[in-house]
């Protein structure tokens, strides 16, 4: 959806064209400085101070002072972060987007970072690939061999159903291409060799100090004692093989997955 | 600010302490008596009860009571089970007193139960203002005892006296102005006739320090800033003003020698947490342990063990009371394993470094010199981008009771081989406001780290045993001439372990999270363990 952009680009244009000029800071783009989880928070704490009344507590746009929706992942003045920071430092002329003049830099640049964490909220239609397409894609790739989506699918993988709002469609991407990256402790992989020299392997549902459980390859859940066991391997690569994708495929399949989200 | 209850009652009660009552026996607890200051200066001599925070005031945790044994312990049942109404963190370590059992609740509560049956004889409920800003949730972690009045911190502030018998309030001080963030979480330590106590609020820029309290009037006695003052040549170690909002809380019950008559308390970091460029210098006495004579409050000697922390490691452990074998002489020691990974002994008389190694993960020092400072490496203190240091924020180990078995010479105590990324951003002080000047991530997910309950020989600082836990602990460990060592995992486990060699006795899944140490008592001459986990109190002996 585009609604901010139809709802105020007649009239800002020319803004951003004169803040573009007139900055010294514009001639090199500055890489974000605060972009750790402690940011975020900090960002959203200067949000809450600072911005709701125009754009919003959850940032969608506000009602009366018609502020923009700023959880697209798209911004009418700025695409890259010292953009942002410059449209939030010194506004924008002829709107009632006025400058943070007295915060700090820090600050600025805390609240750039949580504005784009706001991105996975915009909808799929913002992004390059086709949903429709994606939807045969992950059909004829067997996806749902593992994964499930609106309860239709395997349970060896996550559930995919809102995994719209888990993850931004940049995650997404690298979740296909390189699914080992950042494997979450719930999906690694235990093998067990228990005292009798048989085999268990299983996804890791639960591991404590004195007990394993796992569930199977036939979805089986299966509890263990550590006493009965004389070996326990993790395996914390993830068990989907990586996708063979052209970008064009990569693409819908992001937009696919990425339209897979709690209705609002 | 006093607020007098009942002034005519305690006059009574503890006119000429100490009151001179007999101990009981320990097969026989009989009915609840005064605990006078010979009772608490013996109180390893009535294993039966557990009479202050730590059990004695060596801190050791440990405990004579050997009914229960590495060879029995598989056969303990629950007896009984305490509901604790309000849902928060659950810190509390009960006191026992000849059968009476003191357990405080969140926010600022106690109860006096039956140890026997955990029925309840009455309920003191501190009234709280709605506008508390805490750092780390509504805890209280007990009650002290003197005569027949208890001590409680609340979180507003505040120290109080209740009647043991009825839970009648009997005096109410303000120690600090809730609305500048100070809190109260700790459990007192009553030293001949005074309350000692102290503050929490270090990540709101507070100044920290330690009070005495007339156990009679409510009145203060002594208060000494962690942080001296600009008359005194250490305020030197703080650049500028920022010995004002330089925190050194002092949130955990500290220990005392009646030989020595010093009073051992540690204290927390230094403020802002992560941002050192505003407080440059050692920062004394923050994450530091303090020797105070506990008459005056005077500083007798003081030991840093994180000089300018910026990593937020809290010198805000036990001080374990131990006399050692170093060298060929008796020493008569202090063990201390710091959040900051490395495992102290110290000459608890003078101060002195005797002994210093890591017994946990840590990258941020090279090792200790010979006066017990450490010599950091390169690049280890925060960063805009961040800085990856061992041990974590939340440290190697934290204010989780440590225990000392004198029968194995081994200091047990949970420890983690974390790790951090550690970020600096500029912080404005304002009162009453949080006050970090950065924050910390861990890299990857918790299970990709090392927790375990670990011993360590408290001669030589070796490693005796590790037990590993998954996914980690955060819980103090407690241990007994039955050769056991008994802890709990966050994922709601509580077992027992052999105190020599550190394998697995005994286990059950009750659930809860513990925030707290576990302890023994004995009532009807059965031995008893306590733990605390969830918000319920668990009492457990053996089968019939």
């Amino acid at each position: 959806m585009h609604r901010i952009v139809k709802r105020t680009a007649g009239r800002l244009a020319p803004a951003l064209v004169v803040l573009t000029v007139g900055s010294a800071a514009v001639a090199e783009e500055t890489p974000n400085p605060y972009t750790s989880r402690i940011d975020i928070r900090s960002g959203a704490r200067l949000y809450r101070a600072k911005c709701t009344s125009c754009h919003g507590i959850n940032a969608t746009g506000g009602e009366e002072a018609d502020g923009p929706d700023l959880t697209t992942g798209r911004f009418e003045h700025a695409t890259t972060d010292t953009g942002l920071f410059r449209v939030i430092r010194e506004g924008v002329a002829d709107t009632a987007m006025r400058g943070l003049k007295r915060d700090t830099d820090q600050e600025i640049w805390q609240l750039v970072t949580y504005l784009r964490t706001l991105a996975g909220t915009a909808s799929a239609t913002d992004l390059p690939g086709d949903p429709e397409a994606g939807r045969a894609i992950y059909d004829a790739r067997g996806c749902a061999e593992c994964h499930a989506i609106a309860g239709i699918g395997g349970r060896l993988g996550p559930d995919l159903t809102f995994i719209g709002d888990e993850r931004s469609p940049n995650e997404l991407r690298t979740d296909l291409a390189d699914p080992s990256a950042d494997v979450d402790p719930r999906w690694w992989t235990l093998r067990i060799t228990h005292q009798d020299g048989s085999l268990s392997e299983g996804l890791r549902m639960g591991e404590d100090t004195f007990t394993l459980r796992i569930m199977d390859a036939d979805e089986n859940l299966r509890s263990f004692s550590r006493q009965d066991t004389s070996s326990v391997e993790r395996i914390k690569e993830s068990t989907m093989p990586p996708t063979q994708l052209s970008p064009e495929e990569g693409d819908d399949l992001v937009a696919y997955l990425f339209s897979s989200r709690m209705p609002s | 600010m006093i607020l007098r209850a009942s002034a005519l009652v305690i006059g009574v009660l503890l006119q000429g302490v100490p009151v001179i009552a007999q101990s009981p026996a320990a097969d026989d607890p009989g009915l609840f008596s005064p605990v006078t200051w010979d009772r608490l200066v013996n109180a390893a001599d009535e294993p039966h009860n557990w009479l202050m925070y730590h059990g004695t005031f060596a801190s050791q945790r440990f405990s004579e009571l050997d009914e229960i044994t590495s060879k029995n312990v598989s056969k303990l049942t629950l007896k009984w089970v305490h509901q604790i109404p309000a849902l928060d963190r659950a810190q509390t370590t009960p006191l026992v007193v000849d059968g009476v059992m003191f357990i405080t609740e969140s926010p600022s509560n106690v109860v006096a139960v039956d140890a026997d049956t955990g029925r309840l004889f009455w309920r003191y409920e501190h009234p709280l203002p709605d506008d508390l800003k805490l750092c780390c949730g509504r805890n209280n972690r007990g009650v002290a005892i003197l005569g027949e009045t208890l001590y409680m911190s609340t979180n507003d502030a505040h120290l109080v006296a209740i009647d043991a018998r009825t839970g009648t309030l009997l005096w109410n001080s303000e120690v600090a102005d809730h609305e500048k963030s100070y809190t109260k979480t700790a459990a007192p330590l009553v030293v001949k006739d005074k309350v000692i106590t102290g503050v929490a609020g270090g990540e709101y820029g507070i100044r920290g320090f330690i009070d005495a309290y007339d156990a009679d009037s409510g009145h203060l006695a002594w208060r000494t800033y962690t942080i001296p003052g600009p008359d005194h040549p250490d305020n030197a170690t703080w650049e500028g003003d920022s010995w004002k909002t330089g925190g050194a809380p002092t949130w955990l019950t500290g220990s005392y020698d009646p030989q020595l008559d010093l009073l051992y308390w540690g204290t927390g970091n230094p403020g802002p947490d992560w941002n050192g460029d505003v407080r440059k210098g050692d920062n004394l006495y923050s994450s530091s342990v303090l020797a105070l004579d506990p008459d005056t409050g005077e500083l007798k000697w003081y030991f840093q063990f994180t000089p300018h922390d910026v990593w937020d490691w809290d010198a805000i452990q036990v001080p374990v009371l131990a006399d050692l074998e170093i060298d060929g002489r008796t020493r008569k020691a202090m063990l201390w394993a710091n959040r900051n990974a490395f495992y102290y002994v110290l000459d608890r008389e003078t101060g002195e470094f005797l002994l210093g190694k890591p017994f946990a993960k840590q990258t941020w020092a090279e090792g200790l010199d010979e006066n017990g400072r450490p010599i950091l490496k390169p690049n280890v203190f925060p960063s805009t981008e961040g800085t990856l240091v061992a041990p974590m924020a939340g440290g190697a180990t934290n204010w989780w009771s440590p225990a000392y078995n004198p029968r194995t010479g081994l200091l047990y105590l949970n420890a983690f081989d974390g790790e951090a990324l550690y970020f600096q951003r500029d912080d404005d002080y304002e009162e009453g406001e949080i006050f970090l000047g950065g924050g910390t991530e861990m890299p990857q997910d918790v299970a990709n780290y090392q927790s375990s309950i670990r011993a360590i020989d408290a001669d030589t600082g070796e490693i005796s045993w590790d037990f590993p836990i998954t996914p980690r602990t955060r819980s103090g460990v407690l241990t007994t001439d039955g050769g056991v060592v008994f802890s709990a995992s966050v994922d709601g486990f509580f077992f027992a372990l052999d105190a020599e060699i550190g394998e697995p006795l005994w286990q059950i899944s009750l659930g809860g999270r513990p925030h707290a140490s576990p302890s023994t008592y004995a009532v009807n001459g059965e031995q008893r363990i306590l733990v605390t986990m969830g918000n319920s109190v668990y009492s457990f002996g053996l089968a019939e």
